[in-house]
């Protein structure tokens, strides 16, 4: 055998060896977290019950029923918009795990994009999992994926993609962003049908509130932000007013009518729900971090931030402290809870929520507290 | 001195020792010299974060790949040579207009894509021989070439680079068209008589003609031109009718090549695939090892340290960084420039003309096109035009691209003016 013919065959191992290593790791993470329902959860469905050809795909996803004991109104949570903006994926697990409802229905879909939660996006060196620790001293572990779904479910992405009812043009990954594809289409891509069935199930359920949660990078300026559709402004208004009072800065800011694709502007023109999209600032997201790892994901302490704040670069205050999963997730906690009092206030719809920890509670303690 | 600039210079010296001093090819450089990365960076020998780095470029390999073997079909079967016998035939009295049409002909396929390597290999292969056969020496093709697959993916209808950076910030695509014309074709037209009407000013086609192969064109009539007709088809199709199912690039290139067979001179599809796959696996390999790398600096935080370093930089300088850093990190990847230091910069601009700013940050970004050790542009226009060093393409075309950047430097500058000019 010539030479160049045995480097070319351990070559060929070595390429091996390292694809079933790496296969498996990416493999392991289409695995789902394990979410625990607390006692306030009356009932799982599937998206899917909703539009019925999700069934089966990596689209399809969990939907908590919290439903209180006396009638009311319908407010829906959407956690994991986004896999890879952890406070809004862990707000929604927060409330499944531990909110109890008295009136009304409160509906939560931690994993609203559920393939986004089965890879990573290439080249942003992010962590495969966030980890807590419970009250009873045991280790939670949940993902931190991408902002899209998954090119092994939907592929390839077109050069340019078209939002399908405005016509309006964008670059071709946003096309497996679930939030630029609302309202979605039946017969669309996998992340167009996902964005139906969530509209689908609006319509169905006649659910009155409707919550994105997000977060941004610092540099990012719709950021410690909630956007609301113009129908969904007074409550906006009248809910960060309540935030103010407790301390909490938060600024509004209107839906753009010509940004397309966005739960806060087409569930707002597509349906009689009031939706509203929050963000709170996540440096292990933004283009300005340094080393990415867990740590910044809950931490938030990032010296580069520091010396862009200095800077003048920033949209939100920056210090070495950094912005902690606990701040974030209390922040979003707090405006679903200030946000749904003013709903019920201003259309007697109402919802109450309950065994939720509030803004102070959370700064105080560590989220694994709030962990089955 | 910081843990991420010890980690940059370890990663930067081991590039260069390998490639400079051992003459490893580029790819393993690269793949080295980010394992030395994670390694200072306290991080192993990350495995996962090495192999999904390269995920970025799995498209962009496959249209590398297909491209390469339509650009070997057309050759083959004898559709270049019979179109260029008939541009040449009819455009030869007008050299001038002539050489602007070739510019729009190259520039095509990238509007309608937003690829300068679908533009190079597919239109710049086509026009190759044509710039070859009326006298323009191979650096000077291969330059005109490389620039205009620059132009083209940011002129419009698409620029990637643009809805990259518009995403970033929440911006539509909308209102581009104007400014990107304005940006982009005075400038085509500038650097093909720049780089080409010297040579063709007195083209002598009498002494041309016998070099024309019009033999093709009478044996197999329109049908040898159906390959380059397919392609041309099904890129305005696919951009123009929504209802068009997505194929994506590579397919319609191996369409259109599969279309080939049948259409002029036979000749063997299997070896001549291997012969196109072999030519552009030097530089597969490179966009893998630069997806290792970009994976590994990110992860290390010294994209951070790059990043910050560039917008930190107070008054004109950082229109001095933008100027440069956005190009110099296009040398790992244009879209990735776009994305990790066009959305910054045009925060950081945020009072000026926000899409004249992004449309002139994409136009500087399509500049990493051109610079090693990628420089998809200007390796492919190299291999068009069969010119066995790249560099000195690079060489040809550095007037061209001083000239584009600090035009693009203009439009930043002065973007509130050029957007009330311009109405946008």
């Amino acid at each position: 055998m010539k030479r160049h013919h045995i480097t070319a065959i351990v070559l060929l191992v070595v390429v091996a060896a390292i694809s079933v290593y790496t296969g498996g790791i990416f493999l392991s993470l289409r695995e789902p977290d394990v979410i625990k329902p607390g006692e306030g959860v009356t009932e799982v469905r599937k998206l899917s019950d909703y539009f019925a050809p999700l069934k089966g795909t990596r689209g399809d996803t969990d939907v908590y029923v919290l439903k209180g004991e006396q009638e009311g109104g319908k407010v829906l949570v959407l956690g994991g918009t986004h896999a890879n903006e952890p406070s809004g994926y862990l707000t929604a697990v927060v409330l499944v795990e531990q909110a109890k409802v008295t009136a009304g229905e409160l509906i939560v879909i931690p994993r609203a994009n559920n393939s986004a939660f089965t890879h990573n996006d290439s080249q942003e060196g992010a962590p495969l999992y966030v980890h807590f620790t419970n009250a009873a001293g045991e280790e939670r572990q949940f993902r931190y994926g991408s902002r899209a779904s998954n090119v092994i479910d939907q592929w390839p992405d077109p050069d340019v993609y078209e939002h399908a009812s405005s016509g309006q043009q964008l670059s071709g990954s946003e096309t497996r962003n679930l939030n630029r594809g609302y309202p979605g289409r039946a017969d669309g891509n996998l992340t167009e049908q996902m964005c139906y069935a969530i509209t689908e199930m609006i319509k169905k359920e006649d659910i009155g509130l409707t919550f994105d949660l997000h977060e941004a990078s610092p540099e990012y300026p719709v950021i410690n932000a909630t956007v609301a559709h113009e129908r969904s402004m007074d409550i906006a208004a009248m809910g960060s007013f309540d935030l103010d009072m407790m301390g909490i800065a938060m600024s509004l800011e209107p839906s753009p009518v010509n940004l397309r694709g966005l739960t806060h502007r087409e569930l707002g023109d597509f349906t009689d729900t009031y939706p509203l999209l929050m963000e709170t600032a996540n440096a292990s997201q933004g283009r300005l971090r340094g080393a990415t790892n867990e740590k910044l994901a809950l931490d938030g302490k990032d010296k580069y931030y520091v010396s862009a704040e200095a800077l003048g670069m920033l949209y939100v205050p920056y210090d070495e402290n950094g912005h902690s999963i606990e701040e974030r997730v209390g922040r979003h906690l707090q405006g679903v809870l200030s946000y749904t009092t003013a709903y019920n206030d201003l259309y007697g719809e109402v919802v109450t929520i309950e065994n939720v920890p509030t803004y102070d509670v959370m700064l105080a303690a560590k989220l694994g507290d709030y962990l089955n | 001195m910081s843990i991420e600039v010890i980690i940059f210079i370890a990663m930067v010296g081991t590039f260069m020792v390998s490639t400079f001093g051992f003459k490893l090819p580029v790819s393993v450089a690269m793949l080295l010299s980010s394992v030395i990365g994670a390694l200072i960076g306290g991080q192993g020998i990350p495995v996962r974060h090495l192999v999904e780095g390269t995920f970025s470029y799995v498209d962009t390999i496959l249209t590398i790949a297909t491209a390469m073997v339509f650009m070997k079909v057309v050759e083959k079967s004898g559709a270049l040579d019979a179109l260029s016998s008939l541009i040449i035939e009819k455009f030869h009295k007008v050299p001038a207009l002539l050489l602007i049409l070739i510019m729009l002909v190259i520039m095509f396929p990238g509007m309608i894509t937003g690829s300068s390597t679908a533009s190079v290999l597919s239109a710049g292969s086509i026009m190759a021989p044509i710039l070859l056969l009326m006298g323009i020496p191979k650096v000077s093709a291969g330059a005109i070439i490389a620039m205009g697959g620059l132009l083209g993916m940011i002129a419009p209808p698409t620029n990637i680079p643009a809805m990259i950076i518009g995403g970033g910030i929440d911006m539509p695509y909308v209102g581009f068209t104007l400014p990107l014309t304005i940006l982009t074709f005075p400038l085509a037209f500038l650097f093909v008589l720049m780089l080409g009407y010297k040579y063709v000013r007195k083209l002598d086609y009498a002494k041309l003609e016998p070099q024309l192969d019009k033999e093709l064109r009478k044996t197999y009539g329109v049908r040898i031109y159906l390959p380059i007709i397919v392609l041309l088809a099904l890129m305005v199709i696919d951009s123009l009718v929504p209802a068009f199912p997505n194929i994506g690039t590579p397919v319609m290139f191996l369409i259109a090549a599969f279309v080939g067979l049948f259409t002029g001179k036979k000749f063997n599809l299997f070896t001549t695939s291997k012969e196109a796959v072999k030519d552009v696996l030097p530089v597969m390999g490179i966009l893998m090892g630069v997806g290792m790398f970009i994976q590994i600096m990110t992860l290390t935080g010294v994209r951070g340290l790059i990043v910050n370093t560039s917008l930190s930089l107070p008054g004109v300088w950082l229109y001095v960084a933008m100027a440069l850093s956005i190009p110099a990190f296009g040398a790992i990847s244009s879209f990735g420039a776009s994305s990790v230091l066009g959305v910054p910069f045009t925060l950081a601009l945020i009072s000026g003309n926000q899409i004249i700013v992004v449309a002139a940050l994409s136009l500087l970004a399509s500049v990493g096109d051109m610079v090693p050790p990628t420089a998809l542009a200007g390796i492919f226009a190299a291999q068009v035009v069969d010119e066995p060093k790249y560099a000195s393409i690079l060489k040809k075309s550095f007037v061209p691209i001083v000239i584009l950047i600090v035009y693009s430097m203009a439009f930043i500058i002065f973007s509130k003016e050029i957007g009330a000019f311009l109405g946008v």
